[in-house]
Protein backbone atom coordinates (compact mmCIF):
# COMPACT_ATOMS: atom_id res chain seq x y z
CA UNK A 1 0.00 0.00 0.00
CA UNK A 2 2.60 2.39 0.81
CA UNK A 3 4.67 1.58 -1.79
CA UNK A 4 1.85 2.20 -4.16
CA UNK A 5 1.29 5.54 -2.57
CA UNK A 6 5.04 6.62 -2.62
CA UNK A 7 5.15 5.08 -6.31
CA UNK A 8 1.83 8.33 -7.05
CA UNK A 9 3.98 10.90 -5.39
CA UNK A 10 6.52 10.04 -7.42
CA UNK A 11 4.35 10.23 -10.87
CA UNK A 12 3.21 13.25 -9.48
CA UNK A 13 5.79 15.63 -8.87
CA UNK A 14 7.60 14.21 -12.24
CA UNK A 15 4.66 15.19 -14.20
CA UNK A 16 4.48 18.87 -11.91
CA UNK A 17 8.14 18.86 -13.21
CA UNK A 18 7.89 18.18 -16.54
CA UNK A 19 5.37 21.17 -16.62
CA UNK A 20 7.61 23.49 -15.34
CA UNK A 21 10.35 22.76 -17.63
CA UNK A 22 7.81 23.39 -20.59
CA UNK A 23 7.11 26.34 -19.03
CA UNK A 24 10.86 27.26 -18.76
CA UNK A 25 11.25 26.34 -22.30
CA UNK A 26 8.60 28.00 -23.75
CA UNK A 27 9.33 31.15 -21.80
CA UNK A 28 13.63 31.59 -22.82
CA UNK A 29 12.93 30.19 -25.90
CA UNK A 30 9.42 31.41 -27.79
CA UNK A 31 10.50 34.56 -28.58
CA UNK A 32 13.60 33.30 -30.35
CA UNK A 33 11.10 30.81 -32.25
CA UNK A 34 8.72 34.15 -33.13
CA UNK A 35 11.45 35.86 -34.87
CA UNK A 36 12.04 32.99 -36.69
CA UNK A 37 9.30 32.27 -38.40
CA UNK A 38 8.16 35.79 -38.86
CA UNK A 39 10.95 36.80 -41.26
CA UNK A 40 9.99 33.84 -43.34
CA UNK A 41 6.43 35.15 -43.41
CA UNK A 42 5.07 37.80 -46.54
CA UNK A 43 4.76 41.11 -45.13
CA UNK A 44 0.85 40.46 -45.57
CA UNK A 45 0.62 37.53 -42.94
CA UNK A 46 3.00 39.29 -40.51
CA UNK A 47 1.02 42.05 -40.06
CA UNK A 48 -2.13 40.58 -39.78
CA UNK A 49 -4.10 40.66 -36.30
CA UNK A 50 -4.80 37.47 -36.37
CA UNK A 51 -0.97 35.72 -36.23
CA UNK A 52 -0.48 32.98 -37.62
CA UNK A 53 1.92 30.22 -35.40
CA UNK A 54 3.08 28.62 -37.98
CA UNK A 55 3.61 30.53 -41.77
CA UNK A 56 1.38 29.96 -44.24
CA UNK A 57 3.69 31.18 -47.35
CA UNK A 58 7.31 30.99 -46.91
CA UNK A 59 9.49 33.45 -48.49
CA UNK A 60 13.07 34.76 -48.12
CA UNK A 61 12.47 37.71 -49.64
CA UNK A 62 12.88 39.76 -46.54
CA UNK A 63 16.55 38.11 -46.70
CA UNK A 64 16.58 39.23 -49.88
CA UNK A 65 15.82 43.01 -49.28
CA UNK A 66 18.47 42.92 -46.34
CA UNK A 67 20.99 42.01 -48.47
CA UNK A 68 20.22 44.22 -51.62
CA UNK A 69 18.62 47.09 -50.29
CA UNK A 70 20.82 48.16 -46.81
CA UNK A 71 23.88 48.83 -45.83
CA UNK A 72 24.14 45.31 -44.20
CA UNK A 73 26.62 43.73 -45.92
CA UNK A 74 29.18 46.63 -44.82
CA UNK A 75 28.00 46.40 -41.36
CA UNK A 76 28.33 42.61 -41.34
CA UNK A 77 32.18 43.62 -42.49
CA UNK A 78 33.12 45.90 -40.13
CA UNK A 79 30.87 43.64 -37.31
CA UNK A 80 33.64 41.01 -37.82
CA UNK A 81 36.51 42.76 -38.12
CA UNK A 82 36.12 44.72 -35.19
CA UNK A 83 34.73 41.21 -33.32
CA UNK A 84 38.00 38.88 -34.81
CA UNK A 85 40.61 41.65 -33.48
CA UNK A 86 39.33 41.95 -29.92
CA UNK A 87 38.71 38.25 -29.77
CA UNK A 88 42.89 38.11 -30.86
CA UNK A 89 44.19 41.05 -28.29
CA UNK A 90 41.95 40.02 -25.32
CA UNK A 91 42.09 36.28 -25.43
CA UNK A 92 45.99 37.35 -25.29
CA UNK A 93 45.97 40.06 -22.64
CA UNK A 94 44.13 37.10 -20.73
CA UNK A 95 45.71 34.40 -21.19
CA UNK A 96 49.38 36.56 -20.06
CA UNK A 97 47.87 37.76 -17.18
CA UNK A 98 45.73 34.82 -16.00
CA UNK A 99 48.75 32.98 -16.33
CA UNK A 100 50.93 35.73 -14.18
CA UNK A 101 47.97 35.40 -11.85
CA UNK A 102 46.98 31.83 -11.22
CA UNK A 103 50.47 30.18 -12.21
CA UNK A 104 53.14 32.67 -10.91
CA UNK A 105 54.43 33.69 -7.12
CA UNK A 106 55.14 37.64 -6.55
CA UNK A 107 54.46 40.81 -3.98
CA UNK A 108 51.37 42.71 -5.01
CA UNK A 109 49.48 39.57 -6.93
CA UNK A 110 46.13 39.85 -4.42
CA UNK A 111 45.74 43.96 -5.68
CA UNK A 112 46.85 43.31 -9.04
CA UNK A 113 43.80 40.42 -9.64
CA UNK A 114 41.23 43.07 -7.16
CA UNK A 115 42.52 46.33 -9.54
CA UNK A 116 41.50 44.16 -12.93
CA UNK A 117 38.20 43.16 -12.04
CA UNK A 118 37.25 45.83 -10.42
CA UNK A 119 37.54 47.54 -13.69
CA UNK A 120 34.08 46.25 -14.20
CA UNK A 121 33.06 48.43 -11.08
CA UNK A 122 33.18 51.48 -13.27
CA UNK A 123 29.99 52.49 -15.21
CA UNK A 124 30.67 52.36 -18.92
CA UNK A 125 28.49 55.55 -19.32
CA UNK A 126 31.33 57.52 -17.35
CA UNK A 127 33.63 56.70 -19.86
CA UNK A 128 32.16 57.43 -22.87
CA UNK A 129 32.66 61.29 -22.49
CA UNK A 130 36.51 61.19 -21.38
CA UNK A 131 36.75 58.32 -24.27
CA UNK A 132 35.48 60.32 -26.63
CA UNK A 133 37.87 63.40 -26.49
CA UNK A 134 41.05 61.38 -26.14
CA UNK A 135 40.03 59.43 -29.06
CA UNK A 136 39.21 62.55 -30.74
CA UNK A 137 42.99 63.79 -30.08
CA UNK A 138 44.22 60.72 -31.23
CA UNK A 139 42.35 60.52 -34.42
CA UNK A 140 40.64 57.60 -33.54
CA UNK A 141 36.64 58.92 -34.37
CA UNK A 142 35.52 56.91 -36.84
CA UNK A 143 38.52 54.10 -36.91
CA UNK A 144 37.36 50.93 -36.44
CA UNK A 145 40.37 50.40 -33.50
CA UNK A 146 38.40 52.95 -31.22
CA UNK A 147 36.08 49.84 -30.80
CA UNK A 148 38.79 47.71 -30.54
CA UNK A 149 39.98 49.54 -27.69
CA UNK A 150 37.29 49.33 -25.55
CA UNK A 151 35.96 46.20 -26.74
CA UNK A 152 39.37 44.65 -25.45
CA UNK A 153 39.08 46.72 -21.84
CA UNK A 154 35.40 45.31 -21.29
CA UNK A 155 36.33 41.55 -21.89
CA UNK A 156 39.46 40.70 -20.82
CA UNK A 157 39.12 41.61 -17.09
CA UNK A 158 36.31 38.27 -17.14
CA UNK A 159 38.25 36.40 -19.44
CA UNK A 160 41.42 36.24 -16.81
CA UNK A 161 38.42 35.03 -14.63
CA UNK A 162 37.38 32.97 -17.21
CA UNK A 163 40.73 30.89 -17.42
CA UNK A 164 41.29 30.66 -13.61
CA UNK A 165 39.25 27.12 -13.69
CA UNK A 166 41.39 25.87 -16.74
CA UNK A 167 44.89 26.98 -15.32
CA UNK A 168 44.16 25.71 -12.49
CA UNK A 169 43.31 22.04 -13.37
CA UNK A 170 46.89 21.92 -15.17
CA UNK A 171 49.04 19.84 -12.80
CA UNK A 172 51.97 22.18 -11.69
CA UNK A 173 53.85 18.61 -12.08
CA UNK A 174 53.53 18.89 -16.07
CA UNK A 175 55.00 22.64 -16.07
CA UNK A 176 57.80 21.39 -13.51
CA UNK A 177 59.17 18.05 -15.62
CA UNK A 178 59.38 20.31 -18.81
CA UNK A 179 61.21 22.65 -17.19
CA UNK A 180 63.76 20.36 -15.12
CA UNK A 181 64.30 19.14 -19.65
CA UNK A 182 65.71 22.18 -19.85
CA UNK A 183 62.48 24.49 -21.65
CA UNK A 184 61.76 27.90 -21.32
CA UNK A 185 59.50 29.28 -19.18
CA UNK A 186 57.64 30.99 -22.27
CA UNK A 187 57.89 27.55 -24.14
CA UNK A 188 56.46 25.95 -21.42
CA UNK A 189 53.43 28.97 -21.22
CA UNK A 190 52.94 28.57 -25.30
CA UNK A 191 53.64 25.17 -25.82
CA UNK A 192 52.24 23.00 -22.74
CA UNK A 193 50.06 25.27 -20.96
CA UNK A 194 48.06 26.83 -23.78
CA UNK A 195 46.88 23.42 -25.46
CA UNK A 196 46.09 21.63 -22.39
CA UNK A 197 43.97 24.89 -21.89
CA UNK A 198 42.48 25.38 -24.91
CA UNK A 199 38.71 25.15 -24.33
CA UNK A 200 39.20 27.94 -21.69
CA UNK A 201 41.21 29.90 -24.33
CA UNK A 202 38.30 29.51 -27.02
CA UNK A 203 35.86 30.22 -24.29
CA UNK A 204 37.36 33.47 -23.72
CA UNK A 205 37.40 34.02 -27.40
CA UNK A 206 33.79 33.50 -27.65
CA UNK A 207 32.93 35.82 -25.20
CA UNK A 208 34.92 38.95 -26.31
CA UNK A 209 33.84 38.27 -30.00
CA UNK A 210 30.13 37.78 -28.68
CA UNK A 211 30.58 40.89 -26.90
CA UNK A 212 32.26 43.00 -29.51
CA UNK A 213 29.51 41.62 -31.55
CA UNK A 214 26.90 43.04 -29.44
CA UNK A 215 28.61 46.18 -28.12
CA UNK A 216 26.02 49.20 -29.15
CA UNK A 217 26.80 51.97 -26.56
CA UNK A 218 30.81 53.13 -27.76
CA UNK A 219 30.03 52.08 -31.38
CA UNK A 220 27.12 54.74 -31.50
CA UNK A 221 29.21 57.11 -30.34
CA UNK A 222 32.35 56.98 -32.29
CA UNK A 223 31.52 55.96 -35.18
CA UNK A 224 29.56 58.86 -37.41
CA UNK A 225 30.27 57.98 -40.98
CA UNK A 226 28.03 55.28 -42.66
CA UNK A 227 30.48 53.19 -44.25
CA UNK A 228 32.29 52.05 -40.40
CA UNK A 229 29.26 51.49 -38.21
CA UNK A 230 28.53 48.47 -36.87
CA UNK A 231 25.74 45.87 -37.09
CA UNK A 232 23.75 46.66 -33.91
CA UNK A 233 24.00 50.62 -34.60
CA UNK A 234 23.18 50.13 -38.34
CA UNK A 235 19.96 48.56 -37.60
CA UNK A 236 19.21 49.68 -34.52
CA UNK A 237 18.18 52.80 -36.43
CA UNK A 238 15.48 51.10 -38.12
CA UNK A 239 13.56 50.22 -35.14
CA UNK A 240 12.13 53.58 -33.85
CA UNK A 241 11.58 54.75 -37.78
CA UNK A 242 8.10 55.88 -38.46
CA UNK A 243 7.61 53.45 -40.55
CA UNK A 244 9.12 50.44 -39.75
CA UNK A 245 9.78 47.39 -42.21
CA UNK A 246 9.07 44.37 -39.66
CA UNK A 247 10.41 42.00 -41.88
CA UNK A 248 13.40 43.24 -42.65
CA UNK A 249 13.91 43.73 -39.68
CA UNK A 250 13.11 40.01 -38.17
CA UNK A 251 15.98 39.28 -41.20
CA UNK A 252 18.28 41.54 -39.82
CA UNK A 253 17.89 40.07 -36.15
CA UNK A 254 18.24 36.32 -36.99
CA UNK A 255 21.46 36.87 -39.38
CA UNK A 256 22.78 39.40 -36.84
CA UNK A 257 21.84 36.47 -33.84
CA UNK A 258 23.57 33.75 -35.89
CA UNK A 259 27.48 33.59 -35.49
CA UNK A 260 26.78 34.36 -31.63
CA UNK A 261 24.50 31.63 -31.71
CA UNK A 262 26.81 29.12 -33.39
CA UNK A 263 29.55 30.18 -31.55
CA UNK A 264 28.00 28.97 -28.71
CA UNK A 265 26.76 26.02 -30.06
CA UNK A 266 30.67 25.01 -30.43
CA UNK A 267 32.26 26.77 -26.99
CA UNK A 268 28.87 26.76 -24.40
CA UNK A 269 30.46 24.43 -22.57
CA UNK A 270 33.97 25.50 -21.95
CA UNK A 271 32.18 28.88 -21.06
CA UNK A 272 29.95 27.73 -18.58
CA UNK A 273 32.63 26.32 -16.96
CA UNK A 274 34.61 28.79 -16.38
CA UNK A 275 32.24 31.49 -15.25
CA UNK A 276 30.57 28.92 -12.63
CA UNK A 277 34.13 27.56 -11.57
CA UNK A 278 34.01 30.35 -8.65
CA UNK A 279 30.24 29.73 -7.78
CA UNK A 280 31.10 26.10 -7.23
CA UNK A 281 33.76 25.92 -4.28
CA UNK A 282 32.09 24.68 -1.93
CA UNK B 1 64.92 31.49 -9.42
CA UNK B 2 62.58 32.70 -6.97
CA UNK B 3 63.42 36.32 -8.18
CA UNK B 4 63.23 35.45 -11.93
CA UNK B 5 60.18 33.65 -11.57
CA UNK B 6 58.38 36.70 -9.89
CA UNK B 7 59.96 39.17 -12.60
CA UNK B 8 58.53 36.72 -15.12
CA UNK B 9 55.01 37.04 -13.63
CA UNK B 10 54.89 40.37 -13.32
CA UNK B 11 56.09 40.87 -16.88
CA UNK B 12 52.86 39.24 -17.92
CA UNK B 13 50.62 40.90 -16.56
CA UNK B 14 51.87 44.62 -17.10
CA UNK B 15 50.42 44.83 -20.94
CA UNK B 16 46.84 44.02 -19.34
CA UNK B 17 47.53 46.61 -16.32
CA UNK B 18 48.76 49.36 -18.90
CA UNK B 19 45.67 48.72 -21.56
CA UNK B 20 43.42 49.45 -18.53
CA UNK B 21 45.22 52.20 -17.12
CA UNK B 22 44.76 53.65 -20.40
CA UNK B 23 41.04 52.73 -21.46
CA UNK B 24 39.83 53.30 -17.80
CA UNK B 25 42.01 54.96 -15.50
CA UNK B 26 43.05 57.57 -17.55
CA UNK B 27 39.42 58.39 -18.41
CA UNK B 28 38.16 58.39 -15.17
CA UNK B 29 41.05 61.12 -14.23
CA UNK B 30 40.17 63.30 -17.23
CA UNK B 31 36.34 62.80 -15.71
CA UNK B 32 36.98 64.44 -12.80
CA UNK B 33 38.76 67.09 -14.39
CA UNK B 34 35.59 68.09 -16.87
CA UNK B 35 33.75 68.10 -13.92
CA UNK B 36 35.11 71.02 -12.67
CA UNK B 37 35.97 72.98 -16.00
CA UNK B 38 32.98 74.83 -18.13
CA UNK B 39 33.47 72.52 -21.35
CA UNK B 40 30.71 72.54 -23.84
CA UNK B 41 31.94 70.99 -26.98
CA UNK B 42 34.67 68.01 -27.33
CA UNK B 43 37.74 69.61 -28.01
CA UNK B 44 36.81 73.03 -25.87
CA UNK B 45 39.74 73.93 -23.35
CA UNK B 46 37.56 75.33 -21.30
CA UNK B 47 38.39 77.23 -17.88
CA UNK B 48 38.55 76.38 -14.02
CA UNK B 49 34.77 76.96 -12.30
CA UNK B 50 35.41 74.89 -9.04
CA UNK B 51 32.53 73.14 -7.80
CA UNK B 52 29.77 75.35 -9.77
CA UNK B 53 29.03 72.50 -12.17
CA UNK B 54 28.50 70.08 -9.17
CA UNK B 55 25.99 72.81 -7.34
CA UNK B 56 24.17 73.50 -10.72
CA UNK B 57 23.81 69.94 -11.14
CA UNK B 58 22.89 68.88 -7.55
CA UNK B 59 20.28 71.77 -8.06
CA UNK B 60 18.09 69.98 -11.22
CA UNK B 61 15.08 68.69 -10.52
CA UNK B 62 15.68 65.74 -13.45
CA UNK B 63 18.49 65.20 -11.72
CA UNK B 64 16.73 63.59 -8.75
CA UNK B 65 14.22 62.38 -11.03
CA UNK B 66 16.45 59.68 -12.95
CA UNK B 67 18.09 58.84 -10.22
CA UNK B 68 14.95 57.41 -8.53
CA UNK B 69 14.11 56.29 -12.19
CA UNK B 70 17.17 54.33 -12.21
CA UNK B 71 16.58 53.26 -8.45
CA UNK B 72 13.03 51.83 -9.69
CA UNK B 73 15.09 50.07 -12.73
CA UNK B 74 17.70 48.09 -10.90
CA UNK B 75 15.22 47.00 -7.65
CA UNK B 76 12.86 46.28 -9.88
CA UNK B 77 15.43 43.81 -12.20
CA UNK B 78 17.13 42.21 -9.13
CA UNK B 79 14.13 40.74 -8.17
CA UNK B 80 12.80 39.70 -11.42
CA UNK B 81 15.89 38.22 -12.32
CA UNK B 82 16.32 36.77 -9.39
CA UNK B 83 12.92 35.47 -8.57
CA UNK B 84 13.16 33.65 -12.04
CA UNK B 85 16.63 32.93 -11.73
CA UNK B 86 16.26 30.83 -8.76
CA UNK B 87 13.05 29.13 -10.75
CA UNK B 88 15.39 28.03 -13.25
CA UNK B 89 17.98 27.06 -11.15
CA UNK B 90 15.20 24.99 -9.10
CA UNK B 91 13.46 23.57 -12.29
CA UNK B 92 16.99 22.80 -13.88
CA UNK B 93 19.05 20.68 -10.76
CA UNK B 94 16.96 18.07 -11.06
CA UNK B 95 18.61 15.54 -13.60
CA UNK B 96 16.75 14.49 -16.47
CA UNK B 97 17.48 13.95 -19.84
CA UNK B 98 15.69 17.27 -20.85
CA UNK B 99 17.24 19.18 -18.28
CA UNK B 100 20.68 18.54 -18.49
CA UNK B 101 19.97 19.48 -22.33
CA UNK B 102 18.66 22.89 -21.85
CA UNK B 103 21.53 23.49 -19.50
CA UNK B 104 23.55 25.23 -21.78
CA UNK B 105 21.13 26.42 -23.65
CA UNK B 106 19.65 28.32 -21.14
CA UNK B 107 22.16 31.13 -21.59
CA UNK B 108 20.76 32.17 -25.22
CA UNK B 109 18.97 35.21 -24.06
CA UNK B 110 22.07 36.21 -22.43
CA UNK B 111 24.45 35.99 -25.43
CA UNK B 112 21.72 38.01 -27.88
CA UNK B 113 22.95 41.27 -29.27
CA UNK B 114 20.81 43.96 -27.63
CA UNK B 115 19.94 45.52 -31.01
CA UNK B 116 17.89 41.95 -31.49
CA UNK B 117 16.62 41.78 -28.09
CA UNK B 118 15.09 45.47 -28.78
CA UNK B 119 13.72 44.02 -32.23
CA UNK B 120 12.29 40.88 -30.55
CA UNK B 121 10.55 42.54 -27.64
CA UNK B 122 9.18 45.34 -29.55
CA UNK B 123 7.72 43.05 -32.35
CA UNK B 124 6.15 40.75 -29.52
CA UNK B 125 5.14 43.51 -27.32
CA UNK B 126 3.73 45.95 -30.01
CA UNK B 127 -0.15 47.36 -29.24
CA UNK B 128 -0.96 46.30 -33.23
CA UNK B 129 0.88 43.45 -34.78
CA UNK B 130 1.99 42.13 -31.32
CA UNK B 131 1.87 38.32 -30.38
CA UNK B 132 1.59 38.89 -26.62
CA UNK B 133 -1.23 41.21 -26.55
CA UNK B 134 -2.81 38.42 -28.51
CA UNK B 135 -2.46 36.20 -26.25
CA UNK B 136 -3.47 38.22 -23.22
CA UNK B 137 -6.44 39.14 -25.39
CA UNK B 138 -7.37 35.32 -25.89
CA UNK B 139 -6.93 34.51 -22.73
CA UNK B 140 -9.06 37.21 -21.34
CA UNK B 141 -6.41 38.71 -19.07
CA UNK B 142 -6.78 42.60 -20.84
CA UNK B 143 -9.75 43.46 -22.96
CA UNK B 144 -8.14 46.13 -25.56
CA UNK B 145 -4.20 45.83 -27.00
CA UNK B 146 -2.03 47.72 -25.10
CA UNK B 147 1.46 49.43 -26.52
CA UNK B 148 3.33 48.69 -23.57
CA UNK B 149 6.68 50.44 -24.87
CA UNK B 150 4.45 53.78 -25.70
CA UNK B 151 2.97 54.07 -22.41
CA UNK B 152 4.27 56.01 -19.49
CA UNK B 153 2.20 53.97 -17.04
CA UNK B 154 3.39 50.29 -18.67
CA UNK B 155 6.86 51.20 -19.96
CA UNK B 156 9.08 51.01 -17.17
CA UNK B 157 7.61 47.63 -15.88
CA UNK B 158 8.35 46.50 -19.94
CA UNK B 159 11.84 47.35 -19.89
CA UNK B 160 12.45 45.58 -16.25
CA UNK B 161 11.28 42.61 -17.69
CA UNK B 162 13.00 42.40 -21.05
CA UNK B 163 16.14 42.90 -19.58
CA UNK B 164 15.58 40.55 -16.44
CA UNK B 165 14.39 37.87 -19.74
CA UNK B 166 17.63 39.02 -20.60
CA UNK B 167 19.79 38.34 -17.35
CA UNK B 168 18.27 35.62 -15.30
CA UNK B 169 19.99 32.81 -17.40
CA UNK B 170 23.49 34.17 -16.03
CA UNK B 171 22.36 34.12 -12.82
CA UNK B 172 20.65 30.89 -12.90
CA UNK B 173 23.50 29.12 -14.55
CA UNK B 174 25.69 30.45 -11.55
CA UNK B 175 23.05 29.55 -8.60
CA UNK B 176 22.62 26.12 -10.56
CA UNK B 177 26.48 25.37 -10.57
CA UNK B 178 26.43 26.04 -6.61
CA UNK B 179 23.35 23.65 -6.34
CA UNK B 180 24.56 21.12 -8.23
CA UNK B 181 28.12 21.30 -6.29
CA UNK B 182 26.43 20.37 -2.87
CA UNK B 183 26.95 17.01 -1.96
CA UNK B 184 24.19 14.56 -1.95
CA UNK B 185 25.10 12.81 1.09
CA UNK B 186 25.21 16.01 2.92
CA UNK B 187 21.19 16.09 2.27
CA UNK B 188 20.66 12.83 3.03
CA UNK B 189 21.97 13.05 6.07
CA UNK B 190 20.68 16.31 7.32
CA UNK B 191 17.06 14.36 6.38
CA UNK B 192 18.56 11.45 8.39
CA UNK B 193 18.87 13.99 11.30
CA UNK B 194 15.48 14.37 10.79
CA UNK B 195 15.30 17.74 9.03
CA UNK B 196 12.00 18.80 7.34
CA UNK B 197 12.40 20.49 3.73
CA UNK B 198 12.27 23.96 5.07
CA UNK B 199 15.48 23.13 7.60
CA UNK B 200 17.52 21.50 4.34
CA UNK B 201 17.11 24.44 2.64
CA UNK B 202 17.68 27.07 5.22
CA UNK B 203 20.88 25.03 6.92
CA UNK B 204 22.31 22.77 3.57
CA UNK B 205 21.36 24.85 0.41
CA UNK B 206 21.39 28.50 1.40
CA UNK B 207 24.72 28.07 2.91
CA UNK B 208 26.15 26.76 -0.38
CA UNK B 209 24.26 29.81 -1.96
CA UNK B 210 25.83 32.31 -0.34
CA UNK B 211 29.35 33.00 -1.81
CA UNK B 212 27.53 33.44 -5.90
CA UNK B 213 24.66 35.13 -4.18
CA UNK B 214 27.18 37.49 -2.39
CA UNK B 215 29.09 38.09 -5.81
CA UNK B 216 25.72 38.36 -7.46
CA UNK B 217 24.78 40.86 -4.98
CA UNK B 218 27.16 43.75 -6.00
CA UNK B 219 27.84 42.57 -9.33
CA UNK B 220 23.99 42.55 -10.41
CA UNK B 221 23.70 46.24 -8.98
CA UNK B 222 26.20 47.67 -10.73
CA UNK B 223 25.59 46.39 -14.02
CA UNK B 224 21.96 46.56 -13.97
CA UNK B 225 22.64 50.67 -12.91
CA UNK B 226 24.29 51.10 -15.94
CA UNK B 227 22.36 49.45 -17.99
CA UNK B 228 22.25 52.04 -21.14
CA UNK B 229 21.57 50.34 -24.56
CA UNK B 230 18.80 48.24 -24.00
CA UNK B 231 16.76 51.53 -22.90
CA UNK B 232 18.02 54.15 -25.32
CA UNK B 233 16.97 51.60 -27.98
CA UNK B 234 13.46 50.84 -26.82
CA UNK B 235 12.34 54.04 -25.33
CA UNK B 236 14.56 56.89 -25.38
CA UNK B 237 13.92 57.18 -21.88
CA UNK B 238 10.29 58.46 -22.68
CA UNK B 239 7.65 58.12 -23.03
CA UNK B 240 7.15 61.47 -21.06
CA UNK B 241 10.45 60.96 -19.34
CA UNK B 242 9.13 57.26 -17.63
CA UNK B 243 12.30 55.22 -18.36
CA UNK B 244 14.89 58.64 -18.21
CA UNK B 245 17.27 56.55 -15.82
CA UNK B 246 20.74 58.09 -14.98
CA UNK B 247 22.64 56.62 -17.71
CA UNK B 248 20.18 57.74 -20.43
CA UNK B 249 20.66 61.58 -18.77
CA UNK B 250 24.87 61.29 -18.76
CA UNK B 251 24.02 60.23 -22.49
CA UNK B 252 21.66 63.21 -23.38
CA UNK B 253 24.04 65.89 -21.62
CA UNK B 254 26.73 64.98 -23.76
CA UNK B 255 26.03 63.84 -27.25
CA UNK B 256 22.53 65.60 -27.17
CA UNK B 257 23.22 68.79 -25.60
CA UNK B 258 26.74 68.74 -25.92
CA UNK B 259 27.42 69.60 -22.13
CA UNK B 260 30.31 67.57 -22.00
CA UNK B 261 31.25 69.09 -18.60
CA UNK B 262 28.12 68.81 -16.80
CA UNK B 263 27.34 64.66 -18.25
CA UNK B 264 31.14 64.16 -16.82
CA UNK B 265 29.59 65.52 -13.39
CA UNK B 266 26.53 63.64 -13.52
CA UNK B 267 28.74 60.53 -14.43
CA UNK B 268 30.94 61.56 -11.65
CA UNK B 269 28.13 61.80 -8.76
CA UNK B 270 26.34 58.33 -9.95
CA UNK B 271 30.50 56.74 -9.51
CA UNK B 272 30.53 57.81 -6.45
CA UNK B 273 27.08 56.73 -5.44
CA UNK B 274 27.40 53.33 -7.09
CA UNK B 275 31.15 53.08 -4.64
CA UNK B 276 29.37 53.60 -1.86
CA UNK B 277 26.96 51.28 -2.13
CA UNK B 278 29.93 49.30 -2.73
CA UNK B 279 32.26 49.86 0.16
CA UNK B 280 29.16 49.57 2.64
CA UNK B 281 27.83 45.85 0.71
CA UNK B 282 31.53 44.05 0.77
CA UNK B 283 31.66 45.76 4.98
CA UNK B 284 28.21 44.25 5.56
CA UNK B 285 28.80 40.70 3.69
CA UNK B 286 33.05 40.90 4.43
CA UNK B 287 33.56 39.33 1.22
CA UNK B 288 36.63 39.84 0.05
CA UNK B 289 37.02 40.14 -3.75
CA UNK B 290 40.78 39.72 -4.01
CA UNK B 291 40.80 36.63 -2.56
CA UNK B 292 37.47 35.14 -4.35
CA UNK B 293 39.00 35.74 -7.41
CA UNK B 294 42.29 33.73 -6.35
CA UNK B 295 41.15 31.32 -4.12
Amino acid sequence: MLRVKVEVVKRFSLGVHLLLVVILVGFFAFPFYWILVSSFKPTEELIRAKPTFIPETFTLAHYRNLLRVSEYPSYLRNSTVVGLLTAALSTFLAFLSGYSIYRCEYPGKRIISTFVISSYAVPTTLLTVPLYSLFARAGLINSLWSLVLVNVTLTSPLGVWLLKAFLSSVPKEVEEAAMIDGASRLRIMFQIAFPLIFPGVAAVAMFSFVTSWTEFLFANIFIMNEFQKTLPVGIARFITQYNVDWGLLMAGAVLTSLPPVLLFAFFGKSFIRGLTSGATKY
Amino acid sequence: MERRNAIFGIVLVVPLLLWLVITIGYPLVLCVKLSFLNVEFIGEIGSFVGFSNFVEVLKEDILWFSLLKSLVWTIGNLLLQTGLGFFAALVLNVNTKATRFIRSWVVLPWILPTVVLAIMWRWMLSGTFGVINYLLIRLGLVSAPINYLGSVKEAMGALVFINSWRWFPFISVLLLAALQSIPQELQEAAVIDGANGMQVFRYVTLPALRPVMSVLGVLGPLLTFNVFDVIWMLTQGGPSKATYTVPVLIYERGFKAFAMSEAATVSILSFVFLLVFVAVYLKLTRLNVGEYMEQ
